[in-house]
């Protein structure tokens, strides 16, 4: 919301002579966020009026004139000028050379057509004034020539921008009266009174109105006879442009003006196209319709409430007026409409129909049915100022089954002081007082009890419990003068937190060992990327009013998430590899979507070369830092069993997906990426790439029992490090002959790392070879050429019993 | 035997002396020591010397041998120490060749600016809880005198999940104060174990139905706070905070407490701090010097009594961070949308 100080000052004069920046502190610290402080149409400061000495027709142009301008400079300047009204002997707005226009248009020295222009005469709109632009701006008469139009003309004004967010809670605040009301008592002032008295009105029938629903719970209406229409007063011209409200014609800006003064809105009807028929407010009919003054038809529904003529819908309540019945320029008599309507219902129609008006924003913050009054009195006192010869030709009507919504509520001095932490000295029961009247809170009571009225205007909804005088009172004390405090409390330690403890180990483990990256996405998962995965038939958690379309679904598990972005990053990187902890979620029918919290990990990298070690591969690593996490989070070591697929994840590779387990407890997968997937995603061609994904579940984590660590004593004793090379059917598992190599140890074989994995063509057709590192150790003894000779005995029988031989080195 | 062990020694230990390398000490002991050389040839001749000259003979021949090995060592020693020397010259080190190039992981930056937060208030007694990204309208709103249809939702852009307005996706943390408030505070009260005050941070997703670009996204992370007790009062909030403040950039930062509208606070505050960045305007504070930090405000007794506690006995205040903005603040990031993009050229910075 625009506001403008010297319309403000129209209701506290003291205003005018405040600096426009302190106003919006002083707006900011103690009422509601000030966005900005403008200058009203700056560049009024910068023209000079002139006055048009003389004027000749251009000689080489049917539309342009040749003016000789005085600026009060002693001389003429020549300016020519294409406007069809600039006529000897106005006076005009000059725009002389140097000077900058809006849009940051500079005036220069010019040629046009041939002769020398030496500035340049202004139309209201190249001035910022809206948008007329019927030709130049001819100024009032006795306009001193030489002086700055602004300050000349009076035209120095200040504009406020307001977040509307920030009055939410206060309807008062929706008009300037609200705003100077609230600085009034910011600064210690008083509020001018308002004319709102409604003069004497005829004795004519008085307009009949039925009120034939509850979300109507006033409705004024005047008859006013003898209207003018035409153009506004310029000081209303000038501040309704000053708020970003185009001036139209008298009567429309009337209804306007009084509602960005008094945050009441209003309605204007051509009573003539009522055709006498009565006002009747009703809610709509299904499938009725009707056609809203910026000439859209409507579709309505019930809870929609209408103001009909009669049978006819002459306005959607509280939103915007109807097409019909608006005033226009042969408009001689108005209905004056000035209502009280149910918040709520005038929220779910503006919403419904995305018609955000001034007048629905205002009817949703829950206007008093006070108010109403106030500003029928207001709209007819200005109006008759205007055209003193109007006419009330019938008493006001006041239908509706409304309440005053004005109060009491009972403040304890003790509670303000309590809940804002200051203490007798720093406010005193009289100080809040004090504050409280500032307010226009009246209030009486002792021994710290007030009793405190709350006018119509603040009950609606602001003030309603005690502590939303706790508020009052602190933001005009300024809660800058509340002294910072320390909590005090009880020294123990929070609860041990085990999922957050294993978030961080892992976190930790992933992003400095494991050499991943983390990373953070959107719970959203696209259409195309759930097609590319195979997961579109999936239930999927969703929104029903996507920022985009196709972005409607949740993620039911993190993984797809790290998929997505392998493209782009393979683009500049060999070797991606990203981990993220999140959440995903998947319907239950109408309960609460089941959650689920993962780790998801994720390798994709440059294929290996074809002779590459075994354990070169994006697998390899990848269930390598399974392994380590497990270690980091002192699992057990965990086992690894072939799986036939992960149900959710038919974008793994169908031979190469591994269960994970610690113990019996399944706690995720591992996983090839599914090469037909691995197309889909775009990683072919220069991006081919050998992924590896895992998942693992937090939830199974933190349920898995921790080993401590327990220390073994270091060896007393040598041990002996054999390598023996196995040549096996390539059938046989690496597992199988780890299990063979440990029982051929004999209880003595410490360690057993694999450290080749041959199966070229030199391992002959259908073999393979294995080579191992045998570190054997015994705490009884020294081990001898002979252990090592008995255990290379064993060996080879262990190779025979598994199809192949132990290999001589 | 007329040939003295020094007229015997004497060429070889030219040689020896002369040698430039272990190859050159190794040729030498391969001729003298091994098959052919000096001492073998001395040793080969004796069966055809005259009895009484083979012992002498055999001495000398072992003496030769000896002295051969000495030298040997003694040149290897020479060698190897000299080569020590040049070594220390340290030639052709060149001092500006790169360092191996390091494979790093790293946390996201928001999680490292979370954890941050997270130590700073679990050091001052606060519990860390979670809350869901699908959150009941409940939750999100009507328990935080957010009723159906109050304009106040408006400000929030709701993903509505279902059309009877049951779930949504949680525009805020601040449920989070809900989930706290009946699951912690209420049952520690019933079953008498209460130690006030009690405080708890919620940092987590939240999500907004608004039009994306550099400085907006639908998608954020908020971090509420909450602390609820006896006589909890705006001068403790102010406290905390600025107790947040100094954690977060190591020193003290002025504050001050604005007017603002939360309907589940009352009074409700935007809480600025005094721009770190500048002394005098400057972008990041838009010229103010100063930067709206978080809103926050006294907890509503509406929303205490929703959850069922006493607002005449309790009190308390909350407050809810944009991490992501405050990361953005932090490593002067421009653009919100990078933080969610898995973009490894942004996520290696950090
Ligand atoms: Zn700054």
């Amino acid at each position: 919301m625009h506001v403008s100080r010297r319309w403000l000052a129209r209701h506290c004069a003291f205003l005018q002579n405040i600096d426009a920046a302190e106003l919006a502190r002083e707006l900011s610290l103690s009422t509601c966020e000030v966005e900005g402080v403008q200058r009203f149409a700056p560049a009024l400061s910068d023209v000079t009026i002139g006055f048009v000495a003389e004027r000749a027709p251009h000689p080489d142009s049917d539309h342009l004139s040749l003016t000789k301008v005085d600026v009060g400079s002693g001389e003429l300047l020549q300016i020519v000028c294409g406007a069809p009204n600039v006529a000897q002997g106005q006076k005009v707005a000059v725009a002389t050379i140097g000077t900058t226009l809006p849009g940051d248009f500079k005036i220069k020295k010019s040629k046009i057509r041939g002769v020398e222009s030496q500035g340049m005469i202004c139309s209201e709109r190249e001035l910022g004034l809206g948008d007329e632009h019927n030709g130049i701006w001819v100024l009032p008469s006795d306009a001193q020539v030489g002086k700055r139009v602004a300050e000349a003309l009076d035209l120095v004004d200040w504009v406020l921008e307001i977040d509307n967010k920030s009055l939410t809670h206060r309807p008062d605040l929706w008009g300037h009266r609200g705003i100077a009301r609230e600085l009034a008592a910011i600064y210690g002032k008083t509020l001018e009174p308002l004319a709102s008295a409604l003069p004497a009105q005829g004795n004519a029938k008085p307009y009949a109105v039925r009120v034939e629903s509850e979300k109507c719970s006033r409705y004024l209406a005047l008859p006013i006879d003898g209207v003018k229409t035409g153009r506004s007063p310029e000081w209303m011209r000038h501040l309704l442009l000053a708020v970003g409200q185009r001036p139209i014609e008298l009567l429309v800006d009337l209804s306007n003006f009084v509602m960005l003064d008094l945050g009441q809105p209003n309605h204007l009807f051509d009573r003539a196209r009522l055709r006498g028929e009565p006002i009747v407010v009703r809610q709509a009919r299904a499938a009725e319709r009707m056609q809203t003054l910026d000439g859209v038809e409507r579709n309505l529904v019930t809870t929609d409430l209408l103001i009909c003529a009669g049978e006819n819908p002459v306005a959607l309540a509280g939103v915007m007026g109807g097409e019909q019945s608006k005033v226009g320029a042969e408009t001689r008599e108005l209905l004056l409409e000035v209502a009280s309507f149910d918040p709520a219902c005038v929220r779910r129609t503006s919403s419904r129909l995305g018609l955000r008006t001034d007048a629905s924003a205002r009817f949703e913050k829950n206007l008093s049915p006070t108010l109403a009054l106030e500003a029928t009195g207001h709209l007819v006192n200005l109006l008759r100022e205007l055209q003193p010869e109007i006419k009330l030709p019938a008493p006001l009507t006041d239908a509706g089954k409304w309440k005053d919504p004005a109060r009491k509520i009972s403040l304890r001095t003790d509670v303000v002081r309590r809940r804002l932490g200051v203490n007798v000295e720093q406010l005193s029961d009289a100080k809040i007082v004090e504050i409280l009247q500032r307010l226009e809170l009246r209030c009486e009571g002792r021994d710290g009890v007030l009793t405190v009225d709350i006018p119509s205007i603040r009950a609606t909804k602001d003030l309603t419990i005690e502590q939303d005088l706790v508020e009052e009172v602190g933001r005009i004390f300024r809660y800058g003068n509340v002294p910072e405090a320390r909590l005090e409390g009880s020294l123990a330690p929070p609860p041990p937190d085990a999922k957050r403890v294993l978030v961080r180990k892992l976190e930790d483990r992933l992003a400095g060992v494991g050499r991943f990256r983390q990373t953070l996405s959107y719970s959203f998962v696209a259409d195309a990327s759930l097609a590319k995965l195979g997961l579109s038939e999936l239930p999927h958690s969703s929104v029903i009013n996507p920022v985009a379309e196709g972005l409607t679904r949740i993620r039911r598990g993190v993984a797809p998430s790290l998929l997505a972005p392998l493209e782009p990053n393979r683009r500049h990187s060999k070797d991606v590899r990203l981990f993220e902890i999140g959440k995903g979620y998947s319907p239950d029918g109408a309960n609460e979507p089941r959650e689920v919290h993962e780790l998801a990990l994720v390798i994709a990298r440059e294929p290996s070369a074809a002779n590459a070690k075994f354990d070169d591969n994006a697998f390899a690593f990848l269930r390598g830092a399974v392994d380590d996490v497990c270690f980091a989070l002192r699992l057990e070591a965990p086992t690894y069993t072939k799986l036939a697929r992960v149900d959710g994840a038919p974008y793994l590779h169908p031979g190469k997906t591994l269960a994970v387990r610690i113990g019996e407890r399944e706690i995720g997968w591992l996983a090839a990426l599914d090469p037909r997937v691995e197309r889909e995603l775009g990683l072919a061609g220069e991006l081919k790439s050998d992924v590896a994904l895992a998942t693992l579940s937090l939830d199974a984590l933190v349920a898995t029992p921790t080993r401590e660590k327990i220390y073994r004593s270091l060896p007393r004793f040598p041990g002996v490090k054999i390598d023996v090379a196995l040549a096996l059917p390539t059938g046989v598992a690496a597992e199988d002959v780890r299990v063979a190599l440990e029982r051929a140890g004999k209880g003595l074989a410490r360690d057993i790392e694999l450290f080749d994995v041959y199966t070229g063509p030199n391992a002959g057709p259908g073999r393979k070879s294995l080579a191992y590192h045998v570190y054997l150790e015994s705490d009884e003894r020294t081990l001898t050429d002979q252990d090592s000779q008995k255990f290379l005995q064993r060996v080879e029988r262990e190779a025979t019993t598994l199809g192949g031989e132990l290999r001589k080195a | 035997m007329t040939e003295t062990l020094e007229s015997l020694f004497e060429p070889i230990r030219l040689r020896i002396a002369a040698a430039e390398s272990d190859d050159d000490l190794r040729r030498i002991e391969r001729e003298t020591l091994d098959k052919g050389g000096a001492v073998a040839a001395l040793l080969a001749g004796i069966p055809t010397l005259p009895p009484t000259e083979r012992p002498l003979t055999g001495k000398r021949a072992n003496e030769l041998k000896g002295a051969i090995q000495a030298g040997l060592a003694e040149a290897k020693e020479r060698l190897a120490l000299r080569a020590v020397e040049r070594e220390r010259l340290g030639e052709g080190f060149d001092a500006t060749l790169p360092g191996a190039r390091p494979t790093r992981g790293g946390l996201h930056p928001l999680v490292a600016v979370t954890r941050e937060l997270e130590d700073l208030f679990t050091s001052m007694g606060y519990v860390v809880l979670d809350g869901p990204e699908i959150e009941s309208d409940e939750n999100n709103f009507q328990l935080l005198n957010i009723p159906p249809d109050h304009p106040a939702r408006d400000a929030q852009d709701t993903f509505r999940c279902d059309a009877d307005g049951k779930f949504v996706l949680r525009t805020h943390t601040s449920p989070g104060q809900v989930r706290a408030l009946k699951e912690r505070v209420v049952p520690a009260i019933r079953a008498g174990t209460f130690a006030p005050p009690f405080r708890a941070i919620v940092p987590g997703k939240v999500f907004r139905q608004e039009t994306t670009d550099a400085s907006h996204e639908h998608t954020f992370h908020q971090m509420e706070g909450l602390v609820v007790g006896k006589d909890i009062s705006v001068g403790h909030l102010i406290g905390a905070m600025k107790t947040l403040l100094r954690g977060v950039f190591g020193r003290e930062i002025e504050v001050r407490l604005r007017p603002g509208y939360f309907p589940f606070v009352e009074p409700g505050f935007e809480l600025d701090a005094r721009c770190p960045f500048c002394k005098e305007g400057c972008s990041v504070c838009k010229r103010s010097t100063w930067i709206e930090l978080l809103p926050c405000g006294l907890v509503h007794p509406n929303v205490l009594r929703n959850c069922g506690v006493d607002p005449e006995v309790w009190s308390g205040f909350a407050f809810g961070l944009g991490l992501s903005r405050l990361v953005m603040l932090r490593y002067g990031i421009d653009d919100v949308r990078l933080l969610l993009s898995g973009d490894l050229r942004f996520l290696e910075q950090f």
